[in-house]
């Protein structure tokens, strides 16, 4: 099994939040998802052009536990995990805490995570999702049994999977924008304030029908987004 | 809209987005380890999650956050595969409901309900919310109720119709408040075993079925 054939300037790794803005959001071409994806991570790649994917580097910390790769990988999302708790309703210190739990649980899950299964940002929320559910209702989250085995482990010099992954999750985001305001009002009660249909309905003084298919519509809309752009 | 056996996708969102109950939760879950292209739906509507926490504005951290971290990692052993793969094997449940009775449905304490019904409560939430195992002998009729609240009904073993609808094994029915003179009629020959989750006390409407209510727990 090879290395990945990258350096990594660690100075240019953000790790207290100074993470640059995203390049940008409107135009999700290829190139820009891959550049933003990659923010503050300046791989300078040697010979060939392998680049590296948040993606690779899980793949390389379940390999060989690899240290570095965990840094860069918790650049990234332990900011991002902490805010979206914090927009949960945790309190920072609550949120800080749980954000560091959640990398935590990736350094030790990593050997779980299968690029071909789900996208890594993906994997994470659900991590996420679990451990806030766990804190917040001291409750277990039924989880899908997304992972019933264990595949072969990707190698990170097939590298075309994981970088498409990274552009799908980029994908969504712009597909979000296009729902129509009554939509977006539904997705967002639902993943920020985890409010079930009937809290919806109660919420925004709507009926549960409405409400119902509302959220039904939007996720056909966010589906065929994304059928498209595959 | 007309019955498939599938729950409609604004379930499978709001599971993917962490906003169900115990109960709804556990019986998405369990649902979707029959139907793999539910699995594949919700995986898509996790995505969403994925793309907010991708796309949500980076906050700064503690300063020790990483050196915590990274200290951490020192005294966390990797966990390898799935834990209980092999436990599973041996459970003819699927795995979500596996993981939480932590038995098999024989283990369980059933307690009777009426003639050929018995059930175990698994949970109880706010407003009443009940998460219960139902087992009923073939050919049984279940008392003709009408319903106040929402009832999911997956079926785990054997079958039963309602009307002209026939309900097998992995799939749902749902019971609303429009849903009256409900009279499920289990299939002949095997029992019928479902979870159900139960937001309202049902209404009985024979006197029979009132007297018991209060006994059978529904």
């Amino acid at each position: 099994m090879q290395t990945i054939n990258a350096k990594i300037d660690i100075q240019t790794i953000p790790s207290h939040g100074h993470v640059p803005e995203r390049l940008t959001r409107q135009k999700p071409s290829v190139k820009h998802c891959d550049i933003s994806n990659r923010k503050g991570l300046l791989v300078t790649s040697k010979p060939t052009s392998d680049k590296v994917t948040h993606e690779d580097l899980v793949l390389k910390i379940a390999r060989e536990r690899d240290r570095f790769a965990f840094k860069q990988v918790f650049a990234h999302f332990a900011p991002r995990v902490k805010s979206y708790l914090l927009k949960l309703g945790l309190d920072d210190h609550k949120a800080e805490d749980l954000a560091q739990d959640v990398l935590v649980t990736v350094w030790i899950k990593a050997e779980q995570f299968d690029p071909k299964k789900a996208k890594l940002s993906t994997w994470i929320f659900r991590i996420s999702r679990n451990k806030f559910i766990d804190l917040t209702r001291k409750q277990k989250y039924p989880e899908v049994n997304a992972d019933d085995h264990l595949t072969d482990m990707v190698a990170p010099e097939e590298t075309d999977r994981p970088v498409e992954a990274m552009q799908t999750a980029s994908i969504v985001s712009s597909a979000m924008t296009k729902l129509n305001p009554d939509q977006q009002r539904v997705i967002k009660l639902s993943f920020y304030e985890e409010m079930s249909h009937s809290e919806i309905s109660a919420h925004l003084s709507l009926p549960l029908g409405t409400v119902k298919s509302r959220i039904r519509m939007a996720f056909q809309a966010l589906r065929r987004e994304l059928g498209e752009k595959e | 809209m007309k019955p498939n056996g599938l729950i409609p996708d604004e379930w499978l969102v709001s599971y993917a987005a962490g906003a169900l109950s115990e109960a709804h939760a556990l019986l998405v879950a369990t649902h979707a380890e029959y139907h793999p292209e539910l699995k594949d739906k919700i995986q898509e509507a996790e995505d969403i999650g994925g793309a907010i926490v991708n796309d949500v504005e980076p906050v700064s951290l503690s300063n020790d956050a990483l050196d915590n971290v990274l200290a951490r990692l020192d005294t966390t052993p990797a966990e390898k595969h799935s834990v209980t793969d092999q436990e599973i094997k041996t459970s003819t449940l699927p795995r979500p409901l596996a993981d939480y009775i932590n038995c098999d449905l024989t283990d369980l304490k059933w307690r009777m309900m009426g003639p050929g019904m018995s059930q175990v409560r698994l949970w109880t939430g706010p407003d009443d919310e009940r998460l219960w195992l139902l087992k009923a002998r073939g050919g049984t009729e279940i008392p003709k109720h009408d319903h106040s609240g929402n009832e999911m009904t997956l079926v785990l073993k054997g079958g039963y119709k309602v009307g002209e609808h026939h309900y097998t094994v992995g799939q749902i029915e749902l019971a609303d408040s429009e849903t009256t003179e409900h009279q499920p009629v289990i299939d002949q020959g095997e029992d019928c075993v479902c979870l159900v989750v139960t937001e309202a006390p049902i209404k009985l409407h024979s006197f029979i079925g009132k007297m018991i209510q209060p006994f059978i727990g529904l």
